[in-house]
């Protein structure tokens, strides 16, 4: 489903990215662990284009983006397009259109990308609202919830463009621990749904919980890699046994 | 009644020369010190003229543009000797020149100031110094148009608040142009914007006479006198004047320098045969009072301003969304283009803009009307502010909300259109609502490209009537009930999206 390889991206002098493999099946969820600084949400973003990478090739279900430039001719940004297709994004800070009220923000990109008939994608936006918990908050202007709900309803929003992988990137870390649970329920029931996902987080409960894999990111590379269980009962690198001994201790 | 006012006048002016020989210092606090006193102990008299396009009379030696020239500058220069002080000029809009001597900006008006009932409300005309007749001009294959009776039907270019213009506006049924200046109105004549130019003789003789694409068309006509204007508690300073004028005229001076100018002509001749006609002194006119005559003027020249700010703010509103586009997601030169016209825009004079639309593009063969060269001056010098306020909505959209949109898919122009722009757009509401409230009230400018609205039918009035303030009340009162509105209502929408966004 994923395929990475060599990705190699640098802000000015300092390469945050060190030339990043990584491999991934349909229906795995993965999620990136590391140090602030350590590269995975650039990783994340690189893999649907908001960061051009300096060298390597990102597939995403089946459509191949070569680093090295940004897009600049036509063919090349409809290439960029369809790998953004294929990957739903969820931020940090929610970003939902302030302009817009929640069904709208569900139902319009769409109406916009693809050229879905404005009912169906309504229609299919109230499905996702009631999938998330908010089939009363239609109406309602983002400025309205709070920050659980907007982000369940960008959640909502990615699906929407129906994405065959669906990328996470410090999806709670915005918001108070009490709102916390009703946005990592609404991401624990799309891995039971058998949604392919990377998730960039700090809740080590959800990686140890619902991950089939944990990737610990540190220096721009991937130090150690395997299935939830193995990184956080027996890590073998010191600095993931460092990284795990402080957080554990937070 | 107006004999004895004078008398006591004389009075009181020997009394102030007597008081001041004396070296009393109380005397030098009244108010009645005569002017030809400080003339002469500050050794300058200060003469108001107009030199923009004021040849022959005054204007900068095209050799030593520094240096005024003209018959009326040498005159000056005579008079002043003949009161034993130098001659100064100072310079004034010409319509202006009444209220500015009122004010005491300068001593004198010396600038081809007609000796009309009108003028001789306010201030003192002196003897004549020259005899102007009226003149038409015309293109040179313009037939037809030799005569005031001819101008029926016709677009007829004249000097603001000149004779011309009283005699033309007197008979009615033509298409009147006020100009500024005198240059202004024989551009438009060769651009064929207007059909003929009133105005004085020796003008006509400066600038169409050498200019093969005009003629002097007809006789001249409606022969009148240039006096000296002086305020009317100066009786000594007249008295002065009048003398020195007197004795120019006999001595040859004056021949001397109007040959020199090639403005001498057998009329002057009549200059000795002058007789000072009693003015009766018209009631003061109270606009305030009488409203309901003034105020539908006004208001048809408040509804040119309207519609040229609402116009001019569309191209504005439009214009400057192709700029900023242009400016911040065009092509690199592109980019430039863009910035370029902001800055330049922004950093040039709305007037000089008008002037190079208006009279400079007729030179590369474009013509436009007043109208439209109104409109569009003042919407693409806005277009730059509108453009420049977009500019700072749009990048107050936070990153995120493009980043979201690009990773749903969208293109950049989907983002802009379905996520930035409507963004961007309620954010400058306020501004641009403040802008259009700062151009309602700039578009007072475009009266210099002849358009007749609320500010230039208020210095028509006032012209006429001397009375700046009751006619300025009513003009400020209805700019401001206009305008009022409409910063209620960005207040009213700053309001609601604040509300909105929160």
């Amino acid at each position: 489903m994923i395929v990475v390889e060599k990705l190699v991206k640098s802000f000015n002098a300092t390469r945050v990215l060190q030339g990043v493999d990584h491999e991934q099946k349909r229906g795995e969820a993965v999620v990136l662990i590391g140090p602030s600084g350590c590269g995975k949400s650039t990783f994340l973003r690189c893999l649907n284009q908001l960061e051009t990478a300096d060298s390597g090739r990102i597939t995403i279900g089946g459509v191949t983006i070569e680093g090295g430039h940004a897009p600049c001719n036509g063919q090349e940004r409809e290439q960029q397009r369809q790998l953004r297709l294929q990957a739903g994004m969820v931020f940090q800070s929610f970003n939902l259109f302030p302009h817009l009220t929640v069904l709208e923000n569900i139902a319009r990109p769409p109406v916009v990308v693809k050229g879905t008939v404005r009912e169906d994608a309504e229609a299919e936006a109230r499905l996702l609202l009631a999938k998330v918990g908010l089939e009363n908050k239609a109406g309602a202007h983002p400025t309205q919830l709070s920050g659980g709900q907007q982000q369940r309803v960008a959640i909502a929003r990615a699906l929407a463009m129906k994405p065959q992988v669906m990328l996470f990137d410090e999806p709670t870390s915005a918001l108070d621990p009490e709102l916390r649970d009703e946005v990592l329920r609404v991401m624990r029931q799309l891995v039971e749904e058998g949604m392919t996902m990377i998730v960039v987080t700090h809740e080590m409960q959800f990686a140890r919980d619902m991950a089939d894999f944990v990737l610990f990111f540190d220096g721009g590379r991937v130090a150690e890699s395997g299935p939830p269980d193995q990184i956080f009962s027996e890590p073998k690198n010191e600095r993931t046994r460092e990284f795990l001994r402080r957080t554990a201790t937070r | 009644m107006s004999a004895f006012w004078r008398l006591s006048r004389i009075k009181t002016f020997l009394l102030v020369s007597v008081l001041l020989l004396a070296g009393s210092p109380g005397a030098v606090l009244s108010a009645e010190v005569d002017h030809l006193q400080s003339i002469r102990n500050s050794g300058v008299l200060r003469w108001g003229a107009d030199a923009e396009g004021g040849a022959p009379y005054v204007f900068p030696d095209p050799q030593k543009p520094e240096h005024l020239i003209g018959f009326e500058c040498e005159l000056a220069d005579a008079i002043a000797a003949k009161l034993g002080v130098k001659a100064q000029m100072v310079q004034n809009q010409w319509d202006q020149l009444i209220p500015a001597l009122e004010r005491g900006n300068f001593d004198v008006i010396l600038n081809g100031l007609e000796i009309t009932p009108d003028n001789q409300q306010h201030i003192t005309m002196s003897l004549p110094y020259f005899v102007y007749a009226q003149q038409i001009v015309t293109r040179q294959t313009t037939r037809g148009i030799t005569s005031l009776e001819d101008f029926k039907g016709k677009r007829v270019g004249v000097l603001s608040s000149s004779v011309a213009q009283r005699l033309v506006q007197k008979m009615g049924g033509t298409d009147l142009r006020i100009y500024p200046g005198n240059v202004e109105s024989f551009r438009d004549l060769k651009a064929e914007r207007i059909d003929a130019v009133l105005l004085d003789l020796p003008i006509a003789i400066f600038y169409a006479k050498p200019d093969p694409a005009l003629k002097l068309s007809g006789d001249s006509f409606a022969a009148g006198y240039y006096g000296i204007g002086l305020r009317k508690e100066d009786a000594r300073l007249t008295a002065a004047v009048n003398q020195a004028i007197t004795e120019l005229a006999a001595n040859g001076t004056m021949e001397r320098i109007y040959r020199k100018y090639e403005v001498w002509d057998a009329r002057q001749e009549h200059l000795k045969d002058y007789h000072a006609e009693p003015v009766t002194q018209k009631k003061a006119i109270s606009t305030l009072r009488e409203w309901p005559k003034y105020l539908p003027l006004l208001l048809r020249g408040a509804v040119v301003t309207v519609w040229i700010s609402v116009l001019a703010m569309i191209l504005a509103v439009v214009a400057g969304l192709i700029i900023v586009l242009a400016r911040l997601y065009g092509v690199t030169p592109l980019r430039w283009a863009a910035r370029a016209y902001v800055e330049v825009m922004r950093g040039t004079p709305l007037l000089i803009q008008l002037f190079l639309i208006y009279y400079g593009l007729p030179q590369i063969g474009i013509r436009l009307n007043a109208a439209l060269a109104a409109i569009l001056g003042l919407g693409l010098n806005y277009a730059a502010s509108e453009a420049e306020n977009y500019r700072a909505g749009i990048q107050a959209v936070p990153v995120g909300q493009m980043e979201a949109s690009y990773a749903l898919g969208m293109s950049r122009w989907q983002c802009l259109r379905h996520v930035v722009l409507p963004q961007a757009l309620r954010m400058v509401i306020p501004p641009v609502t403040n802008d259009f409230i700062a151009m309602f009230k700039d578009s007072s400018i475009v009266s210099v490209i002849t358009m007749v609205e609320l500010t230039k039918v208020y210095g028509m009035l006032a012209m006429s009537t001397y009375d700046y303030i009751g006619l300025g009340l009513m003009t400020a009162g209805i700019y401001f009930a206009l305008s009022y509105p409409a910063s209620i209502f960005a207040h009213y929408l700053e309001r609601k999206l604040h509300y909105d966004r929160r």
